[in-house]
């Protein structure tokens, strides 16, 4: 493994710290307390900051060590994440992830917003709320120099008194004086790797006595039950100010060699803020090191062994760096280390889950497809198989007939766990999601909040790909022109902040993702005007709300007064409806004026089969996909109605449905069929309608592995895609909203551009 | 061995409380569970924070236990490292030889 493959995989291990850190802030902002929640958020960049560090990142690596200081301010309570610190926080969240793709693809990043964001970090770091131009005051993060060097001997006179233990408090009031030795508050929290690879935490201490003058304070609150412990567990921590002439850096060098295995802050102190009962440190610690018996022993001893850790951890270090990053089952194991070491109390907890998460590996994508396509050629095959067994076949009882069922089956369970495979939960774009949602509220000035439900749902990758950009588009839509500005909200009596809900769930067999808002809804009238004004529509057309709803998706229409950055130059929703039929979807909108809209996406789970009924028009077979078709029946001469020249309506338990006749409108036969000698397929279009589509006969229904036309031969009107059939013949697969759309009297040809093309996305 | 321990309730801690002690005293602090303990740590040289880790567990287990947990003998050295990394046993100390 060469370091490039080493620094992809951690490029990949950050795309999950990133979308760790990301939900971790999030559920904070949503008021989330748990320090576990904490915890996870800081590991997040500062694992981030470790592989960094490995890879000589540098820019990444000074933004994720001042984001980290930010946070251990939060997580040692020191900083109330308040939606204002959190809005912050989040805003770092992007950079950090820019920076990581700056740092993989190369290019550049907003230096602007990157410093700006530091400034405001430190600010917080400090304890100043967040103001937004905090920009004056010195940086915590960079150790001022030591003001009097020559001052430096740390070792303080030592008490007289023997036992130590003198009750006095430290005290601030000395920073006043004139020449002043700077406080540093460190927090030092040792994970149980750092004990067991032999350094020991009582004896970084003592060093760090060495620095200066030093008040400690204990946390033990993480030790667990006596009967629960594990003695080789880590569960102290400690909170420490250390009043010294020297800087940060010499504080640091302490950690050196420890710096891996755990937990370390340290920072200047505010000077007023002493809450903690922090006890003084004599600074007589020659019992220690120097006792009487075995002075040199000891020494020695001491010296020795803080070498050998530090060659074994300098070598266990590295090692850890690679290793981490090449196996992901270490990496299960290490977070189970971690969270014992993180909250002793949640321990048994985290490492169950950890466990329960799973192994995984990584594989090309290239790879899966191959096998998909595959198994695809597999089925046909067996289709092939069993028609061919079956015609040969006069008996019909052999045992062949019974093998082959069983294979069929084990064939399609392949096909399933093949397509399971690439399945993957929506998270990700879900959570690109929030990004947008906070850049364009920031940028019109509104403020909303995104609640996601149903992340873990799993779809198609192909999906999951494709769907982000009109997710985004419809994102932004919501926030530009769907929720009203706070004052709006405010008079309109709700609350300021506005919501958007995203949503995704599996529905017989697809997904369906839903995207809430509780804004002002859609404005009717405004939209048909619009609409007049703009030739969609007739001015007298008589349209119910549903239709008119549904007119945002036509070509070249925007209902915004003025044309934002952000969305409305009228080519939004048309592109969205359209991305969506390429992915063999449908979105259909509903909107309740004064309360919000919802817009509904239905997708397939899968691009590379498809649950089909084989129908006979004109003697062509033809695949419907079963999705589209609401039921099936058998039409009788009395519910026929004629009007026009040549249209049909069929009488459906009291409502009319026009009929299409399928064989003449892809042109199979030159005039109308008999209706009564066919079969009426109730299908439902987008929008809404329902239509009768009219074919010859139905043959039975099947799983058909699409096959795409466009690639192979070219693009048919009406048709969306091939499959082939157990026979070896082709079999097309038909565009119903193509051909619904041609029986409103436009033409096919048209309407191409728009159809739905599923075969961009089928396999070869 | 962490004690050169007699008989349960007396516990004499061993001169080096390191990494590989932790797990040792854990056990023989298991086997005095439930009297009272007194601990002689007199000759104690280095103790690891580990060790303190057990030792406080344990303390908050006998006193749940109502039952004693003293130090009756501390060494120099045990009792510096303790104020060292900040945890305070005065209230573990036999009455006579609190300071």
């Amino acid at each position: 493994m060469d370091m490039n493959e080493i620094k992809e995989i951690f490029f990949q291990e950050c795309e999950e710290q990133l979308a760790e850190l990301e939900s971790g802030l999030l559920k904070l902002n949503d008021g989330d307390r748990d320090p576990e929640t904490v915890n996870a958020v800081f590991r997040a960049v500062h694992s981030i900051k470790g592989g960094a560090g490995a890879f000589g990142l540098d820019d990444l690596v000074s933004f994720a060590h001042v984001f980290e200081t930010t946070l251990d301010c939060v997580r040692s309570n020191k900083l109330e994440p308040t939606q204002d610190v959190l809005k912050v926080m989040l805003k770092s969240a992007d950079v950090l992830a820019d920076l990581v793709s700056a740092s993989r693809d190369g290019g550049g990043v907003d230096e602007g917003r990157s410093r700006g964001l530091v400034k405001e970090l430190e600010a917080l770091a400090r304890g100043e709320l967040p103001t937004g131009g905090a920009a004056e005051a010195p940086k915590p993060a960079a150790p001022k120099p030591a003001p009097a060097p020559a001052a430096a001997a740390p070792a303080a006179p030592a008490p007289t008194d023997e036992s130590g233990f003198q009750p006095v408090p430290f005290s601030f009031d000395d920073e006043e004086e004139t020449i002043v030795p700077s406080v540093y508050e460190v927090t030092f929290k040792p994970r149980r790797e750092l004990y067991a690879k032999g350094n020991e935490a009582a004896l970084l201490l003592r060093d760090l006595t060495r620095v200066g003058e030093m008040s400690i304070n204990c946390d033990t609150e993480t030790l667990p039950h006596f009967d629960k412990m594990d003695p080789e567990g880590a569960y102290f921590s400690w909170k420490i100010s250390v009043k010294t002439e020297k800087g940060e850096q010499d504080i640091r060098s302490v950690f050196e060699f420890a710096e891996w295995d755990c937990d370390l802050d340290v920072k200047l102190a505010e000077t007023t803020d002493e809450e903690l009962p922090m006890v003084p440190v004599p600074f007589d610690l020659s019992a220690l090191d120097d006792d009487s018996a075995s002075e040199e022993d000891a020494a020695e001893d001491a010296a020795s062994i803080q070498a050998a850790a530090a060659e074994a951890v300098a070598a266990a270090e590295t090692a850890t760096n690679v290793s981490k990053m090449a196996a992901a089952a270490s990496r299960v194991e290490k977070k189970e280390s971690q969270a014992a070491a993180a909250a002793a109390a949640a321990a048994a907890n985290a490492a169950n889950a950890a466990n329960s998460a799973g192994q995984t590996i990584r594989v090309d994508l290239d790879r899966v497809d191959r096998l998909i396509n595959l198994v695809g050629e597999l089925v046909i095959n067996q289709a092939m198989l069993s028609q061919s067994v079956i015609e040969n076949d006069t008996t019909g009882t052999s045992s062949i007939n019974m093998g082959l069922e069983e294979l069929q089956q084990l064939t399609r369970e392949i096909q399933d766990s093949v397509m399971a495979i690439r399945a993957q939960p929506v998270k990700p774009v879900f959570q690109r999601m929030s990004r947008i949602v906070r850049e364009v509220a920031d940028m019109v000035g509104k403020s909303i909040r995104l609640v996601t439900e149903g992340e873990n749902t799993e779809v198609d990758k192909t999906v999951i790909d494709k769907l982000a950009e009109p997710l985004t588009h419809m994102i932004r839509n919501a926030v530009d022109h769907g929720i009203e500005s706070p004052e709006k909200r405010e008079a309109a009596g709700k609350n300021p902040e506005g919501t958007v809900k995203l949503t995704a769930k599996h529905r017989s067999g697809r997904i369906v993702i839903e995207l809430v808002d509780d804004g002002a809804g859609i404005n009717r009238e405004k939209v048909r005007q619009k609409a007049i004004d703009n030739d969609l529509i007739p001015a007298d057309a008589n349209l119910s709300d549903e239709e008119i709803d549904n007119l945002i998706f036509m070509p070249g229409f925007s209902t915004a007064d003025k044309i934002s950055d952000i969305s409305g130059r009228g080519v939004g929703m048309d592109v969205v409806k359209r991305s969506i039929q390429a992915l063999g979807g449908r979105i259909s909108i509903s909107s309740r004026p004064g309360l919000g809209s919802t817009f509904t996406m239905s997708l397939p789970l899968t691009l590379a089969v498809l649950d089909g009924m084989v129908v006979t028009v004109a003697g062509q077979t033809l695949v419907v996909p079963l999705t589209a078709i609401v039921e099936t029946l058998q039409p009788e001469a009395s519910s026929i109605h004629s009007f026009g020249a040549n249209q049909r309506l069929i009488s459906i338990r009291n409502s009319f449905c026009p009929l299409v006749d399928v064989g003449r409108i892809l042109n199979f036969r030159g005039t109308q069929a008999n209706p009564v000698e066919g079969v009426a397929l109730l299908v439902e279009s987008e929008g809404g309608g329902q239509r009768a589509l009219m074919v010859d006969a139905i043959q039975g229904q099947r799983q058909v592995v699409i096959k795409s036309l466009e690639a192979n031969y070219t693009h048919v009107p009406g048709i969306a895609a091939a499959t082939i059939l157990g026979d070896g013949r082709v079999a097309l697969i038909l565009d119903v909203d193509a051909v619904v759309a041609a029986s409103r009297g436009q033409s096919l040809k048209q309407e191409s551009s728009l159809k739905s093309d599923m075969s961009l996305a089928a396999a070869g | 061995m962490a004690g050169k321990k007699a008989e349960k309730g007396n516990l004499k801690l061993v001169a080096v409380l390191d990494l590989n002690e932790a797990s040792v005293l854990h056990g023989q602090l298991m086997n005095a569970r439930g009297h009272d303990v007194t601990i002689d740590a007199s000759e104690v040289q280095r103790v690891g924070v580990q060790c303190v880790q057990v030792l406080m567990a344990a303390a908050k287990a006998w006193e749940e236990d109502k039952k004693t947990f003293v130090f009756e003998k501390v060494s120099d050295a045990f009792r510096k490292t303790m104020q060292l990394i900040g945890i305070n046993i005065d209230h573990l100390l036999a009455k006579e030889i609190r300071q």
